[in-house]
């Protein structure tokens, strides 16, 4: 089977994210395998997740989803009688998860709701699915206003803007450079998230960094908002130990031929140089698309299996993958 | 609903007791949790039920009602987690034997779950007791006779750590205070006067007192030091700022510790701990570990929405201005963890860091919302 | 009269701890220095002798009332002196027990916060008027920095005034010496503040530099219309353009947090309530002199403005200015409702810090904390050179005699009550110091001697 098209074809659902996506091809995979042995199904699984990464540009919520399962693989108790009836056992199982996660979304807003109090002003950043229905169940019983950034190059924010607009909730879009200028007025930072990691960090759209740390100097609270299948076992040690980056973000351009610009220094300034002509697309492609914030600038992870400190994301993830 | 409750002696107690919280008649949070304790063996004792579940729900609806009566007063609703906590545990020991075959709910949520912290539970007695029966039919009090015995000494347990709270938090009191220091403390904390009374008998040092206005608990607690031989100053707290860069620690009293490590205290405590950020002075706060409360700060600058009197701020012998002015008379201060270096309890030292993971030791997850 | 049966205080005028780091008090500084020492020494064998009779060691020898007579001269702008000083003690007392050590070490500690020394015997020929000023300072019914600087200088036109030169000697020599023990006297009462300092120094200016050959009448009345020129230019005119200023700062819908009560604050908010601004306003207040009140007072009655014309139209009044009130420890849950911040000063120094009503400082870290603009108004005049590096090496105490609550004893031997007057606000706590010469930010104070196009002020 083709677990890319599996994994596209799962994600066509709008309410799936990419880790339960993730989940839901190695769930199919399960199925379909041929395997005979606990060893050979958990080799199937690892490569199929290896291969939906290569696959993916961003692989880190992937990631997330195939270690969960594939870690629950390994520790499922398989004193079953038959290896087939274990196998559908555990597709059972993650068909079962996928449902349940679903409401997880409700549940962390639930959570995150009596965070927000009356009458105040929320920055979140980009576009989340989490981050919308928090924020559609806070304006049930509070009066509530945001500002979304653009968040470049993708614009999600727009999308944001729209849903929220249309719900009836007042919302400004701002540029992703307006965070600093805009932060005095803001009550409280909500982002959703890719990935919560081992440090206690977490993973997004790239700009989430920006907003974390102009919100800790102006010493606002910075929420995130992460279901637990989103929990990452990965320690960035910075933002360029990150699997997503690679040699080409950030990269300098070639150096345009010298002689050109001293033989006719009036041409270089002048951008009329079709090469040097710099497009959007350009800079999207030299630019990363998530950034690892630190855990000390975050002020709470809220979850489904509750209110977590960055430490106490560390905690649950040792717990996971070592207890 | 009113009269069946006033019936049994038992929900009498529940009674008063609410009663007692809803006036204020009880003050300070150890009175509460001790009193809270009183009422929960009486509870237990005279209750009958004939599954664990029962039982939790009979403890749970007292704690409801105690807690409604005074939701500022945390306290109340610590004593009853921990005591649910300790029902659980001496429960799972006493029928440990018949649980293993749990594993078959094994699921992904559940896997999630096996990340949350815990104490590790000691591994089970050698005799495991297999006569613990639930629901029989023949006797339904069979359970309840089985367990109350052990539900009893788990409950003094509790009882014992609250009476030794104050002995326990300044055991160690000289390692914390050194000789020729000076200490900053504010407000009245029995705790915190325990702390510095026990440092008093190995150290010679001089605690600086802030009034604390507008209740000026600073001035009894400095009535309290001096009394006891420490050499006190007590001063207004504008001093506060000027006075700091001759303190060597600033040591506080809290009214409940947060998940995050951060807290309520004393209204003057936030900004006593700010100046202190200021100039590196560490800030240790004493706090016996049944303020430890599973919950967050919602709102970030009032403290716990609780607010005092304001004709203590105003008097009313400024007659004129009373009905032209609005007077603001917060009760608590919400604390930031990052402001605290170190909270000495009764259990050992901790930095707010570990808070979270404390709590959810200390407590159960499901009875965050009693 | 009751200061005048008090003990005389033996500290010459220009060396308590307030005066401005002068060149003439090196002189008067050593002698008193020595007499502390003495006095310090006789302490300490009180002291000893006092344990020997062993006492229980929480009986302190020292009550608070015999706590020796501030230390004032031998303050920590002169450290080595100081230091001297104890180390010479150490060895002179080398039996005293440990606990003898360190209460004396904590007397030493607040030593040299400025005990007011209560009037000294009326030592030579102090003026009348002076006497009655120097009560009311010492009773804090003239309090505040413009205050005790206007009424010095009324009360010195008065002395001029009354005063004739002896024969055989002229004015611009002996007036001087005429006014300095009526200044020692002012300064026994309270210690005397920046502002005094700056005015005094202005006026011994003046006075040197009076035409020798002009008849005395004359001159004296020029000297008094130097003094009302002062007054004029660095104190109501400067006040009137920082009102300007500040008012400009203040748009509708601002919550102004205040602390205490600053005459210049209070005329700023005045003057712009009176331009038709829509505000309101947070006092924040503290003991032990609880200034707010009084800032309150004014406020809350604000003289009902009559209905306005304005464009053809009559407009009804403004409604009075929203006042919210509040002491020191509730500032952190105000503070995320003000919008700024506009506090009043004692001094100013060169690095850029603050001297001010104790309390201040707390209110400006708590607002640099929730990023609210910190706005200080003081007159140029309170400039004084030389940097400050924390309120705690030079303050004052206010008398416990009059800021005593009543339900504090003192009985407890080991228990004092400290109420220290003022602290520092450090530079990076304050947004912009309006003075008459515009806002300029805290490390630029530095420059406004150069700013009034004088090398000193």
């Amino acid at each position: 089977m083709n677990i890319w098209a599996t994994y596209q074809r799962k994600l066509e659902d709008e309410q799936i994210s990419p880790p339960l996506a993730a989940i839901l091809s190695l769930v199919d995979l399960c199925a379909t395998s041929t395997a005979g042995t606990m060893f050979e199904l958990v080799k199937a699984l690892n490569e199929g997740s290896d291969s939906l990464k290569q696959h993916s540009p961003n692989p880190i919520s992937i990631n997330a989803g195939c270690e969960l399962f594939i870690a629950f693989v390994t520790l499922f108790p398989h004193d079953s009688a038959s290896f087939s009836d274990l196998k559908m056992e555990l597709v059972k199982q993650g068909e079962t998860y996928v449902r349940q996660a679903l409401t997880y979304r409700r549940k962390i807003g639930e959570l995150a709701v009596d965070f927000i109090k009356d009458d105040s002003v929320i920055l979140t950043h980009s576009y989340s699915r989490v981050v919308m229905e928090t924020l559609l169940l806070a304006h049930r019983s509070k009066r509530i206003s945001v500002f979304v950034t653009e968040a470049r190059p993708r614009g999600l924010g727009v999308k944001t803007a729209q849903a929220l607009t249309a719900a009836g909730i007042p919302c400004t879009v701002i540029l992703d450079s307006a965070v600093a200028y805009a932060m005095d007025k803001v009550d409280l930072v909500l982002v959703g998230s890719e990935a919560v990691v081992e440090s206690g960090g977490l993973i997004n759209a790239v700009g989430s960094l920006n907003i974390a740390i102009i919100a800790k100097s102006s010493h606002k609270p910075f929420y995130a908002l992460a279901e637990s299948y989103k929990f990452h076992r990965l320690f960035p040690l910075s933002q360029y130990d990150l699997p997503s980056h690679n040699p080409r973000i950030l990269s300098f351009p070639p150096p345009i031929e010298q002689d050109n610009i001293l033989g006719h220094p009036s041409s270089a300034v002048g951008s009329e140089v079709p090469s040097s002509r710099i497009t959007q697309e350009e800079i999207a492609k030299n630019n990363p698309d998530v950034d690892y914030t630190r855990p000390d600038l975050i002020s709470l992870v809220f979850s489904d299996i509750g209110s977590l400190t960055p430490g106490g994301v560390s905690a649950y993830l040792v717990g996971m993958f070592a207890g | 609903m009113a009269s069946e409750v006033s019936n049994t002696p038992t929900q009498r107690a529940v009674e008063n007791l609410a009663w007692k919280l809803r006036r204020r008649q009880i003050v300070g949070s150890r009175a509460t949790a001790l009193e809270t304790l009183l009422v929960l063996r009486h509870v237990i004792s005279k209750s009958r039920f004939s599954n664990m579940e029962q039982l939790v729900t009979i403890i749970r609806g007292v704690g409801r009602r105690l807690v409604e009566a005074q939701p500022k007063e945390h306290s109340v609703g610590n004593t009853v987690r921990k005591v649910l906590h300790h029902i659980r545990e001496e429960y799972h020991t006493a029928t440990r034997g018949s649980a293993a075959a749990s594993y078959s709910g094994f699921s992904i949520s559940k896997f999630v779950l096996l990340g949350q912290p815990r104490k590790n539970t000691p591994l089970p007695k050698a005799e495991s007791k297999g006569t613990l029966k639930e629901n029989d039919p023949d006797d339904p009090d069979s359970f309840a006779r089985s367990l109350k015995p052990v539900l009893m000494e788990a409950i003094q347990d509790v009882l014992d750590e609250l009476e030794t709270v104050y002995d326990n938090v300044s055991k160690n009191a000289q390692n914390h205070i050194h000789s020729d220091e000076i200490i900053l403390t504010l407000g009245m904390s029995k705790t915190v006067e325990a702390f510095l009374i026990s440092a008093a008998h190995h150290r010679n040092y001089t605690v600086m007192v802030l009034e604390t206005a507008p209740s000026y608990g600073g001035r009894d607690m400095a009535q309290a030091l001096s009394a006891a031989g420490i050499s006190t100053f007590l001063v207004p707290d504008s001093s506060l700022y000027g006075l700091m860069s001759r303190v060597n620690k600033v040591i506080l009293g809290a009214h409940a510790i947060l998940a995050n490590g951060g807290m309520f205290a004393i209204t003057g405590s936030l900004l006593a701990a700010t100046a202190a950020h200021a100039h590196s002075t560490p800030v240790v706060v004493c706090a016996g570990q049944f303020k430890l409360t599973p919950l967050w700060n919602l709102y970030h600058e009032y403290g716990a929405l609780d607010f005092g009197d304001p004709s203590q701020v105003l008097g009313f012998e400024e007659g004129s201005l009373v009905d032209k002015v609005d007077v603001v008379n917060p009760f608590y201060d919400y604390v930031q963890p990052n402001l605290i270096d170190a909270f000495i309890t009764n259990d050992g030292d901790h930095p707010p860091s570990s808070i979270y993971r404390l709590i959810k030791e200390t407590y159960d997850d499901e009875d965050n919302e009693l | 009269m009751a200061a005048l049966e008090l003990m005389p205080a033996a500290q010459p005028a220009l060396t308590t701890t307030e005066a401005p780091p002068s060149t003439s008090s090196s002189q008067p500084s050593q002698k008193s220095m020595s007499k502390a020492e003495r006095r310090e020494l006789q302490e300490k064998q009180r002291a000893a002798k006092i344990a020997q009779k062993q006492q229980p060691p929480g009986d302190a020898p020292n009550k608070p009332k015999s706590k020796p007579k501030p230390v004032a001269p031998q303050n920590p702008t002169q450290p080595s002196g100081a230091d001297a000083s104890r180390s010479k003690d150490a060895t002179s007392a080398p039996t005293m027990d440990a606990a003898e050590m360190s209460k004396s070490r904590n007397l030493r500690i607040f030593s040299h916060f400025g005990l007011p020394k209560h009037g000294p015997g009326l030592k030579g020929d102090i003026h009348p008027c002076i006497v009655r000023l120097a009560l009311q300072f010492s009773e804090f019914k003239i309090c505040g920095a413009n205050a005790r600087c206007i009424a010095t200088l009324t009360a010195f036109k008065t002395v001029i005034q009354d005063y004739t030169t002896p024969p055989n000697n002229t004015l611009s020599r002996h007036l001087m010496t005429h006014l300095s023990p009526q200044i020692t006297h002012l300064v026994s009462a309270r210690p005397m503040s920046v502002t005094m300092g700056n005015a005094i120094r202005q006026l011994k200016l003046e006075i040197s530099g009076s035409d020798i050959d002009m008849p005395e009448q004359d001159a004296k009345d020029l000297l008094c219309q130097k003094i009302d020129d002062y007054i004029r230019d660095r104190i109501i005119i400067a006040d009137e353009v920082i009102q300007d200023l500040a008012c400009r700062k203040i748009k509708d819908g601002d919550v102004i947090l205040t602390y205490a009560r600053s005459s210049v604050v209070e005329k700023v908010l005045l003057s712009a309530h009176k331009q038709g601004k829509r505000f309101s306003v947070i006092v924040v207040d503290s003991r032990p002199l609880l200034e707010g009140k009084e800032l309150l007072k004014a406020l809350t009655s604000a003289p009902p403005v009559s209905w306005t014309l304005s464009n053809d139209s009559l407009l009804p009044p403004p409604p009075p200015i929203p006042c919210t009130y509040a002491l020191l420890p509730a500032l952190p849950s105000l503070i995320t409702e003000a919008t700024s911040v506009i506090l009043g000063a004692h001094s100013l120094h060169s690095n850029g810090a603050v001297f001010s009503r104790a309390g201040t400082a707390l209110v400006a870290l708590m607002a640099k904390q929730h990023s609210v603009p910190v706005l200080v108004c003081c007159e140029t005049y309170k400039f004084s050179e030389g940097v400050m590096l924390d309120g705690f090496g030079k303050n004052e105490l206010a008398p416990s005699h009059l800021f005593r609550d009543i339900s504090t004893s003192s009985q407890e031997p080991n228990l004092e009550i400290l109420n220290p007057l003022y602290d520092l606000t450090p530079p990076s706590c304050i947004t912009a110091v309006v003075t008459e010469v515009g806002l300029i930010p805290p490390s630029s104070i530095s420059s406004i001697p150069m700013a009034l196009g004088r090398i000193s002020l």
